[in-house]
């Protein structure tokens, strides 16, 4: 009984924090940048497919590996901000253009990946091992734990980049009001290449510790993507510790529906919730930041 | 911020290019030779009559909704549920159908439009995927991956041949695109437009902000519904792939290219969009990228994507004819990139 829920929760806990990490990034874009960015789970599923790339048929070890993946994704991100970004905003196109601009990019992406490594689902190698261990009644294995522990890493570096540096401030400022955060001598076309690039890091580290957990195959991106937003939204999309948190609870709650409910109706049954909630908290469950903005 | 992006709409007479279009729009099956052509020229309308409602919705009101595909996929499956389980006529569950999406998007509409831009999107997307998800899960019902079966229209016991398909496909086709240009030119349309540029001087101005975009939603769920079942009678088929993202993306696609808010759009958009692949094929394995590519070049260089090119030429030559005051030359100037 104990064991089972403690297994779900585990499991849970697990895809949580990719749901969490993904929520994350696109929340730290959208405070810098207001844009919504449809390729996050294009940089996941980079990152995944890269440690199929480096790991198996390169052969590098995997710090290398790891390395090579993120230059990888900062050059995808990079393209993603001068091809799309920049000149879309120097148009002066709404939020929501830009978002179908993200998402072209996101299909760009696609397609080169699936000319590379083709429809098929691929073994991606663990980063580490993937023996089973038990800490007292649970059963895990060090990928799974690693995962988890990246993504209070991650949230925890965020917090402090964000909140107790300067230069958080000044990506703060930007996501407020870019025209004055400009004036004040803020860069804010640098701060927004910076929350791509960063946000392209975190989600292609988080796709590669999951990649041995849930399988690569380059089609992997969209779904991750939209589970992203629904964490973000959930939790808020305002502050990026709401978008972790609701990935959390997404996370969480796919897992105990699968597992005392049925798996099959798992997944409309969180975007039914999702709805739900979204009608009695149209700001998310802790998104007040973004109610206080308006 | 969406008012620098949109062009207002020109109030020119239209009724002879909308003439044009539908004329184009007859004679096409005869210039046809092939069954696969004309299927094509099926899916043009279909995607259109879709579009048409989005363009309403987004174009116009500034409501995104990312749920029409499910409505979409609602209105097929109603239509062949609704003649197979309950042995319906085609008409009776052409009408029954559109009822239903009708009450289902108002059900829908009345909490969810309390939420704004991307909280909108997200949570209709949400809508969208509940839908996929009960048409590929709950299989003793709509048939899981293989969907459900339409019955083919008949006419005085006689199966309705593929060019008088098409012309049913147009008629409505038709009937749609002229309510969405009469909508447009009415005192409605530019309700809507006020609501898209700013809902709180719209309500200060007396537009009855709830009302209408409740109103506008419904009606784009009974166009995409209608697309539906348009879909139905030309595939005889309907099944989960009406939901799934791909419709949303060429939806996307379709506005964007033909341009948001225009009148013109959704169908210039829509025969871009269905020939495009076609057209693509010769790039092989490219040709998810070059797709991709070919968006964002439209998004960069067309901002307000084919027919805004048209109607904005014939509006600043409208315009120049009038002469107007420097002023307004000056304003104008600064509004036009």
């Amino acid at each position: 009984m104990l064991m089972k829920l403690s297994y779900l929760l585990l499991a849970g806990l697990t895809n949580g924090s990719v749901y969490g990490l993904i929520g994350l990034s696109l929340s730290v874009i959208y405070g810098s940048s207001r844009v919504i960015n449809f390729a996050q789970g294009e940089f996941v599923m980079l990152g995944a497919m890269c440690a199929v790339l480096f790991m198996v048929t390169l052969a590098l070890p995997w710090p290398l590996a790891m390395l090579a993946m993120i230059a990888v994704v900062v050059v995808a991100a990079l393209a993603l901000d001068y091809g799309v970004y920049r000149p879309l905003m120097k148009r002066k196109a709404a939020p929501l253009t830009i978002m179908i601009g993200t998402l072209a990019g996101a299909i760009v992406v696609y397609g080169l990946a699936f000319l590379l490594w083709g429809p098929d689902q691929r073994y991606v190698p663990p980063v580490l091992s993937l023996t089973p261990m038990r800490i007292g009644f649970l059963v895990t294995n060090a990928q799974q734990i690693s995962l988890i522990a990246i993504f209070f890493a991650f949230l925890v570096a965020t917090w402090y980049l964000l909140y107790r540096t300067r230069f958080g401030l000044t990506v703060r400022a930007t996501g407020v009001n870019p025209k004055v955060a400009l004036l004040m001598g803020i860069r804010s076309e640098r701060i927004v290449q910076f929350s791509f690039i960063f946000s392209a890091t975190i989600s292609g580290v988080a796709g590669m510790m999951v990649g041995p957990l849930l399988g690569g195959h380059v089609g992997m991106g969209l779904l991750l993507t939209v589970k992203g937003f629904m964490a973000a939204i959930l939790g808020g999309l305002g502050s990026p510790f709401a978008a972790a948190a609701g990935g959390i609870a997404i996370g969480m709650m796919e897992a105990l529906m699968a597992g005392y409910g049925t798996s099959l109706y798992a997944e409309p049954a969180i975007f039914v919730l999702i709805l739900l909630v979204l009608i009695v908290r149209p700001y998310g469950l802790l998104g007040d930041y973004e109610a206080e903005r308006r | 911020m969406a008012a620098n992006t949109v062009p207002g709409a020109p109030r020119s007479p239209t009724i002879v290019p909308v003439l044009v279009v539908l004329a184009l729009g007859i004679a096409l099956p005869f210039l046809l030779t092939s069954g696969f052509h004309l299927r094509l020229a099926m899916l043009v309308w279909i995607y259109a009559i879709l579009c048409m409602g989005f363009n309403l919705l987004y174009g116009y009101s500034g409501q995104i909704s990312l749920g029409s595909p499910a409505f979409y996929a609602i209105g097929g499956y109603a239509f062949a549920m609704l003649q197979t389980m309950l042995g319906m006529g085609p008409v009776s569950a052409f009408v029954g159908s559109l009822l239903l999406v009708a009450v289902l998007s108002l059900l829908i509409g009345l909490p969810l439009l309390r939420l704004r831009t991307h909280y909108l999107a997200m949570a209709t997307l949400a809508f969208m995927l509940v839908q996929n998800g009960v048409a590929n899960r709950w299989i003793n019902f709509t048939g899981g991956q293989s969907g459900v079966a339409v019955p083919p229209l008949e006419w005085g016991g006689e199966p309705i041949g593929r060019m008088g398909i098409y012309f049913v496909i147009l008629a409505l086709a038709a009937a749609v695109f002229i309510f969405h240009d009469f909508l447009i030119r009415s005192h409605l349309g530019r309700a809507m437009q006020a609501i898209r540029d700013d809902e709180t001087a719209a309500q200060a101005l007396g537009v009855k902000v709830t009302r209408m975009k409740l109103a506008v939603l419904v009606l784009s769920a009974v166009m995409a519904a209608i697309a539906g079942v348009c879909f139905g009678i030309t595939s005889l088929r309907v099944d989960p792939s009406l939901s799934e993202f791909h419709v949303l993306v060429s939806l996307l696609t379709i506005v964007v290219v033909g341009g948001l808010g225009t009148r013109f759009g959704p169908i210039l958009g829509s025969i871009i969009v269905v020939l495009l692949p076609q057209l693509l094929h010769e790039f092989g394995e490219l040709e998810t990228v070059v797709y991709g590519l070919f968006i964002l070049l439209f998004l960069l260089f067309l901002p307000h994507g084919l027919s805004g090119l048209l109607e904005r030429r014939e509006w600043r030559l409208r315009r120049t004819e009038k002469k107007p005051a420097p002023a307004v030359t000056r304003n104008l100037k600064e509004e036009l990139p």
